[in-house]
């Protein structure tokens, strides 16, 4: 017990490491002594004893290994187990982590599992672990397709919202690159080490992608957050395709979706971005057609055909298609934007004439009564979509007046959102960077650039003969084809 | 007689759509066109129905078109009943079709001699013939597949430009605008010479009426304004009179030109002045607008909106046309003032059919007018443009979207080199799906 105190202890030592060579080797050999220690026959019986030993955040690989170990050996009562997880999985060495990815991963299974914790403390943890683990979130693992998935299907999605709105672009399963630096290198942009190789992430499909995206949208348009939930979306429309003709039933979902939630988001239908694949909107074309005539009607300036639309489709079908919800809330949501419409042609205008010239889409008619158009725009100047207010004068109309769109932003506030911009641009750069690293080292790259290099090292060009039986003789002289 | 006539407009406004109510006095012209300009007037004004019905009923007589007649009495019969004219002279049908029938059949072996003759110029010639005779017995299909069979034996220059202007002018019969154009194209490489302006001028009449009927109105309007009244009307008369052109080219260029541009091509263009002076009010109201009445413009061309509405050719685009005025007047009313009350504008462009307000939002949801309304204090506000802002805004709106853009390359490049992209598998299910795991989707909203 004393040798296996020591081994677990051995690492990091004490007074730090220099250079990263030292650490890789270090690292490395203590990995492989936590190997051995696990295989041995009586490990898990002291591991529980071990633990209070050991300390999450500097030992932490000692640490997941013990907290295994006592799993399996189930000897540490479930409170003193929770409560261990849970500190290390919030306070673990996020360096030294990369060389046990394994068993990390596994512990990480645990909480999907939802044996241990509820799903809400689940959620929370996973995201908590998973930031320390890659703070920029740039790289898709399969935890966080499995995180997604208890988020949203448990209803605890506000505590993933930091994990959700990072932006993805690296995924694993990239063959074919060399990396010199070892794992523990500071400067290693995450995508380096979390691989299927290093067991911190597994390989993901191309449905497990488009399914973390389409979750994505969901959990967003959940907590109604538009801008978002469309955002994600839209990854899914535009997913790329290799094959002409593919198109995955998870894009056409992700499409209706989308049209949705752009129509509750901008008031109009959204126009699918260029780099959808064609093929695939041919596929959104027929499947999707009553959504894109929802979207069609919504632009109308009469409710009339929105109704109609609804209506002929059937609340049956949009409830069988998951839909009838954000439907029902298109619906409600037309008459908001007529009245944000007016804002483009009136000043004033009386809630009278408000109601006169706005139907609701859920009955096809005007409202009823002057006090609902009061009510429902005062609705909407509350949740801030309306810049405007209403003026009761005495012995008149009461009257809906727009406020001027603040076109006069100040140069403080103009400047500080440009800074903001710049800001976020210049975070991409660490994104570009690995991106490119990433692509120039990659073996295919490599094998183009040196077949360049000999075609330029045998000294001239490589003409073919259709093109030198174009050239005439004058054009030899003016240096057409150098070094003929 | 005013039962009938009623069910007769009835019946009219929804095959023409165009009714006009109001007594005035319209000049069918002369020419070929004359039998279609009093059978639009027959079926479209109250007042002249009938006389024009009759006249058209007449005019059909005296050419060789059975169809045409029996159309014309067939609406005199519904329209008034009792006239002598209304009853189909039988009589004078069969002789004429018999007629009718033996002149195709004689040209017809004519063109056959000719044509056994091989000799081109004949053959050219009895096709001509064959072709005016079916032009004028109606069969203006065959007319213009045997007008086209002239074209391999032209010889002559003068020859070509015949063969054109003979498919232009049933193709304008026809209605077929974009056929006119084809014609037309082929027409003008051809000409030069002395009758070059008097060909010149028949191009562009014809163009002009074509483009009017695909209601590209800025290029009709400038076709029509390069007309050259040194020409004599004569060159043109079949397709329309002098005056015709002069109110064609004006309205239109009232349609689709800014002042500036109705200054300088309109009222300086001295070859189209002198066309002006058979339509003074046209010139009228032009010059109105360019001076800045547009309240007199409009009234100007409103007392003359039932005679178009009769023209042959602008019957269909008087209303398009006359909108498209009123918001230019509208938009350059507005241009000096930031405020105007909806009372003064109402006085100045209030129409019958339309309120001023309506009119105006409508303008502005079409973005053809920078302004707002207050319906409380009945002002309209025009909106001047902050480039400040704009640009600020299109700055940032660039920001966003390169940031966008940027992070959906990289994931693009992402998933490429991770080779995830969607591939469609062998399997396919019944919808051509690569297929899937089943995905747990609950319903989103509760």
């Amino acid at each position: 017990m004393d040798q296996a105190a020591s081994v677990l202890l051995d690492f990091p030592p004490e007074g730090g490491i220099a250079g990263d060579a030292q650490y890789h080797a270090a690292a490395q050999s203590h990995s492989q002594k936590l190997d051995q220690l696990a295989a041995a026959p009586n490990f898990p019986g002291f591991a529980p004893q071990l633990l209070d030993h050991v300390h999450p955040a500097v030992n932490s690989n000692s640490y997941l290994t013990l907290l295994i170990a006592a799993r399996a050996a189930d000897r540490l009562p479930q409170a003193d187990l929770l409560t261990k997880v849970a500190t290390f999985l919030s306070t673990f060495d996020a360096r030294q982590i990369r060389y046990r990815g394994k068993a990390f991963s596994a512990l990480l299974d645990w909480l999907v599992d939802g044996s241990l914790f509820p799903a809400s403390v689940a959620v929370e943890l996973l995201t908590t672990a998973l930031l320390r683990l890659d703070p920029a979130g740039s790289v898709l693992t399969s935890h966080h397709v499995a995180l997604v998935k208890l988020a949203y299907s448990t209803d605890n999605v506000a505590p993933a919202l930091p994990l959700l709105e990072k932006d993805v672009v690296f995924y694993p399963g990239v063959k074919g690159l060399f990396e010199t630096r070892p794992p523990c290198a500071l400067d290693l942009p995450p995508a380096s080490y979390i691989t299927a190789e290093s067991g911190l992430t597994k390989l993901l499909s191309s449905s497990d992608v488009m399914q973390y995206d389409l979750l994505r949208g969901l959990c967003f348009i959940r907590r109604r957050a538009w801008r978002p939930a469309f955002d994600a979306l839209e990854r899914v429309v535009t997913y790329p395709t290799r094959d002409t003709h593919a198109c995955s039933k998870i894009m056409v979902e992700a499409h209706n979706k989308w049209i949705l939630v752009g129509l509750l988001l901008n008031g109009k239908a959204p126009t699918l971005p260029a780099t959808t694949p064609p093929g695939v909107q041919k596929t959104f074309a027929t499947l999707g057609k009553a959504y894109q005539a929802i979207g069609k009607a919504f632009e109308e300036s009469t409710a009339q055909s929105l109704k109609t639309e609804f209506e002929s489709v059937g609340a049956q079908v949009f409830a069988e298609e998951n839909n009838l919800g954000l439907v029902r809330l298109v619906l409600q949501h037309y008459q908001r934007w007529q009245v944000l419409n007016l804002r483009q042609v009136y000043t004033k205008i009386t809630l009278e004439e408000v109601r006169a010239r706005t139907q609701s889409a859920e009955t096809g008619a005007p409202l009823a009564s002057e006090a609902d158009v009061a009510a429902l725009v005062q609705q909407m100047i509350d949740e801030g979509m309306l810049h405007g207010a209403i003026v009761r004068p005495p012995g008149a109309p009461a009257y809906l007046s727009f406020l001027p769109p603040d076109e006069g932003r100040s140069e403080a506030e103009f400047a500080q959102r440009m800074a903001a911009t710049a800001r976020r641009l210049a975070q991409l750069e660490p994104l570009v960077r690995a991106a490119n690293e990433r692509l120039g080292t990659s073996r295919d790259y490599i094998k183009y650039l040196a077949g360049l290099q000999k075609k330029e090292d045998s000294g001239r060009r490589d003409y073919d003969v259709a093109f030198m039986n174009q050239i005439e003789d004058e054009d030899l002289m003016t240096g057409v084809v150098e070094g003929f | 007689m005013a039962d009938p006539l009623l069910n007769f407009f009835t019946l009219m406004e929804n095959q023409v759509g165009v009714i006009v109510r109001g007594c005035l006095f319209a000049d069918p012209g002369a020419g070929r066109t004359r039998f279609d300009r009093l059978f639009l007037i027959g079926r479209s004004s109250v007042p002249l129905c009938v006389d024009a019905l009759k006249a058209a009923v007449a005019e059909a007589k005296r050419g060789k078109d059975t169809q045409r007649y029996r159309e014309a009495v067939e609406c005199l019969r519904i329209a008034a009943p009792s006239e002598p004219l209304a009853t189909l002279d039988q009589a004078w049908l069969e002789a004429q079709e018999m007629a009718n029938h033996m002149e195709t059949t004689r040209l017809l072996t004519e063109l056959k001699g000719y044509k056994n003759n091989l000799i081109k110029e004949s053959i050219r010639m009895g096709n001509e013939d064959l072709g005016k005779h079916l032009e004028s017995i109606g069969d203006l299909n065959a007319a213009s597949e045997t007008y086209a069979k002239m074209r391999p034996d032209v010889s002559t220059t003068k020859q070509l430009v015949d063969v054109g202007k003979h498919l232009v002018r049933v193709s304008i019969q026809r209605r077929e605008w974009g056929m006119v154009s084809a014609h037309l194209s082929k027409l003008g490489a051809a000409h030069r010479g002395e009758e070059e302006k008097a060909v010149q001028s028949y191009l562009e009449v014809a163009q002009g009426i074509a483009l009017l009927g695909q209601e590209k109105y800025k290029e009709a309007a400038l076709s029509f304004l390069a007309v050259d009244s040194g020409v004599s009307g004569s060159s043109y008369n079949e397709l329309a009179s002098q005056s015709d052109v002069a109110v064609y080219g004006g309205l239109l260029a009232l349609a689709s030109m800014d002042r500036d541009e109705l200054q300088t091509c309109v009222l300086d263009n001295t070859r189209f002045r002198a066309l002006l002076e058979h339509a003074p009010h046209i010139r009228r109201a032009v010059a109105q607008f360019v001076a800045g009445r547009y309240s007199a413009c409009i009234a100007t061309l409103e007392s003359y909106r039932p005679d178009y509405l009769l023209d042959l050719y602008l019957q269909k685009h008087v209303g398009n046309i006359y909108s498209q005025i009123r918001s230019k007047c509208i938009t350059q009313y507005l241009i000096p003032f930031s405020c105007v009350s909806l009372d003064t504008m109402s006085k100045a462009f209030g129409g019958a059919e339309q309120p001023i307000e309506d009119l105006l939002a409508d303008m502005i949801r079409s973005g053809a007018l920078a302004a707002r309304i207050d319906t409380i204090d009945k002002l309209v506000t025009t909106r001047s443009a902050n480039p400040r802002a704009q640009m600020q805004d299109s700055v940032l709106q660039a920001a966003e979207n390169y940031e966008k853009q940027a992070l959906d390359r990289l994931r693009r490049m992402g998933l490429a080199a991770a080779d995830l992209e969607l591939k469609g598998s062998k399997k396919l299910g019944p919808h051509g799906f690569a297929s899937q795991s089943d995905l747990l989707m609950e319903e989103t909203l509760s």
